[in-house]
């Protein structure tokens, strides 16, 4: 975990650097004279967290390493399920715009029961229709209203 | 009293009846699958809510939340494996109860334990929230400003394992309550030139991404490993074994009382959370009995402790939510977005504004109690074959669910954009310890935040000194840096100790080595 935190903290102060000398400038105006200027409350914020990032960098570096090894907080296992279900959702939102909704759903149902580890034919082409009828049903006849 | 009674008269027909009992159901199903807790259940029903009447809406996320905080019972006891991190406690004795042939009666215990809980518990909301909304009535910008600052850094403080990571949430929470449209000079914030960003990110595909989303990845990261968890248990012989017996009762019901009142104060606290309540609970209650040695072997009142204090946090910590509009947990945050949908604005005005509408949120909580008593009683036996559905079936649904509830919320797919965005991040902080409850309270009290700021600089008409003409406000700062001081100092402490533990045990294993070597 030690060297998550010195990792995530530079990251975080280099964050919190980048939005007060370059993101927080160019998106937000200054403002109207006299009154408070809307970049007061987010300059704070990233000030404090670039402060509070710096902190946490100096901490970790000064305490003692682990005996045990500096083991990583996230498994490949967690990764690989990030990157595959990211992927399941990127193909299914260009579904939902080029092709159709019902589409994009079958595909997060199928799609993600694939990830999981699931290869029996019948289940992965008949739970995505179980769902979307089911939907269907909760939506259209049970609160009366349409989804999209 | 009235309008409490009125409150009943509308919760007491057929079409509210119902929704509770299927909120009630459903989160006692989302608790009992382990990785499935009440903050994903809340999140992701809220769109689903939409199309209701306000009481039936809001009755349902109650029946959900407090469905799955006793429903977290039944996969601690059936499997060891709890729930929610809540039910921990609960598994160090229900689980050994049920290799003893005994899990029908922890079963038992545990709803029995729940309902009590949690019943009691709505009984002090009740009798809390308007007198202590009363005093709030009274508190100006300054002094509110202040408080709020104090909540937030409390709650960085103590729910995580690091002060620095909580306060860097809490900040990222506001920043982002900061994007789009500044209200008083209509200047837009961080809004990249889209224009779905202009009334700013919604909570709710946000919440749905952070909690929902997030925990799914996390648990299909782990799948095998928990699919492989489920075990058989085998029902006792005696009918004993099945019930829970006069003596037991007898043994328990002090120490439900107990927990009932840990439970309260624990949910009264903004940030300390029902896994405080319910291992201080099981604790307590260890510590006061004639025979501690045997918890952990199968004690009835292992299970009673923690279940009972488990189930008081939830009504308990909607306390700060309804008197001063601070949401002390991380479902009282996501309530906020269903309040509001549904014209109940949480904090002490609504005392006065909607008075009706808070005695029916008041009298469908106290339905829930009683349906969960009979959701928990007839369909234990179903939930427990529920719970042993192999995870890689239940995430699929989960995660269309997330899409359709995110879709609903502005039925654009921008906001199914901003449910993966946080998605990511939430996965992130979750599993780099940031406290993702912290975020999404500061995200929520963010806007309140910075409005009682502006107020405050006018009215001290910038100049720190007119702070003395508000002493509630120096207690709450003062309050903040002792906070402040304070939690830093036991985190200081507490990794210096693990760091000495971790040195001895190096020391026992290089001793033995050179043992064995010699």
């Amino acid at each position: 975990m030690r060297r998550a935190n010195v990792v995530s903290g530079v990251v975080l102060a280099v964050f919190g650097i980048a939005m007060l000398f370059a993101i927080i400038p160019w998106q937000i105006e200054p403002g109207p004279q006299g009154m408070m200027s809307p970049r007061l409350v987010p300059g704070m914020m990233m000030a404090f967290v670039t402060v509070l990032a710096a902190l946490l960098v100096i901490n970790n570096l000064r305490a003692e390493p682990d005996l045990e090894g500096d083991v990583s907080p996230i498994s490949r296992g967690e990764l690989l399920a990030l990157i595959r279900i990211g992927a399941i959702f990127a193909l299914s939102v260009a579904l939902f715009s080029w092709v159709s909704p019902l589409a994009a759903g079958a595909v997060v149902v199928a799609g993600s029961l694939l990830v999981l580890g699931e290869r029996r034919p019948w289940m992965i082409l008949g739970m995505p229709v179980l769902l979307l009828l089911a939907l269907w049903f909760l939506f259209y006849k049970v609160l009366g209203t349409a989804i999209v | 009293m009235d309008h409490l009674i009125a409150g009943f008269a509308d919760v007491l027909i057929p079409t509210t009846l119902f929704w509770i009992a299927v909120g009630v159901t459903l989160g006692y199903v989302l608790g009992a699958l382990p990785g499935l807790g009440k903050a994903t259940g809340v999140a992701v029903s809220i769109p689903l809510t939409f199309y209701l009447q306000p009481v039936a809406a809001l009755g349902l996320l109650i029946g959900i939340a407090k469905g799955s905080a006793a429903g977290s019972a039944v996969s601690a006891i059936l499997l060891n494996t709890p729930g929610e991190p809540s039910s921990a406690p609960t598994a160090l004795d229900g689980y050994p109860l049920a290799r003893q042939g005994k899990a029908q009666k922890a079963l038992k215990m545990g709803l029995y334990a729940s309902v009590l809980g949690d019943f009691f518990s709505t009984l002090i909301l009740i009798g809390l929230a308007a007198p202590l909304a009363r005093y709030a009535l009274l508190i100006g910008p300054v002094e509110l400003c202040a408080i709020l600052l104090f909540s937030l850094t409390f709650i960085g403080g103590l729910s995580g394992k690091s002060l620095i990571k909580g306060l860097i949430a809490a900040a990222f929470g506001v920043f982002f309550a900061t994007v789009g449209i500044e209200t008083e000079t209509f200047v837009p914030r961080l809004t990249f030139g889209m224009l779905e960003l202009d009334d700013g990110i919604a909570l709710v595909p946000m919440a749905i991404g952070m909690l929902a989303v997030a925990e799914m990845i996390i648990q299909a990261g782990n799948v095998r490993e928990l699919d492989t968890e489920a075990e058989k248990i085998s029902d006792g012989a005696t009918r004993d074994d099945r019930i829970v017996t006069a003596s037991e009762w007898r043994r328990c019901l002090p120490v439900i009382a107990r927990g009932t009142l840990i439970g309260s104060v624990v949910g009264i606290l903004p940030g300390l959370g029902a896994s405080v309540g319910s291992f201080l609970s099981y604790g307590a209650t260890r510590r006061a009995s004639k025979t501690p040695e045997k918890y952990g072997t199968g004690m009835i009142e292992g299970v009673a402790a923690a279940e009972s204090a488990d189930n008081a946090v939830v009504p308990s910590s909607l306390i700060p939510l309804f008197a001063l509009g601070i949401p002390g947990s991380v479902i009282a945050a996501i309530l906020i977005a269903a309040f509001i949908l549904h014209g109940l604005t949480p904090g002490p005005l609504m005392f006065r504004q909607q008075p009706k509408l808070v005695a029916a949120v008041y009298a469908s909580m106290i339905c829930a109690s009683g349906i969960l008593l009979m959701v928990g009683y007839f369909g234990q036996n179903i939930f427990a074959r529920i719970i042993k559905v192999p995870l890689r079936l239940i995430i699929p649904g989960v995660l269309l669910l997330c899409c359709v509830g995110a879709y609903m919320e502005t039925s654009n797919v921008f906001s199914i954009y901003v449910m993966l965005f946080f998605a990511v991040i939430g996965f992130f902080t979750r599993k780099l310890d940031f406290s993702f409850v912290t975020f999404l309270i500061g995200f929520v009290i963010g806007p309140n935040i910075e409005l009682t700021f502006r107020q405050s600089l006018q009215l001290l008409n910038h100049d720190a000194a007119n702070l003395a003409k508000h002493p509630i406000a120096i207690v709450f700062i003062l309050a903040t840096i002792v906070t402040i001081g304070w939690i830093g100092r036991a985190n200081t402490r507490k990794a210096a100790s693990v760091r000495r533990q971790r040195r001895v045990r190096a020391g026992g294993q290089d001793n033995m080595q050179i043992q064995k070597g010699g």
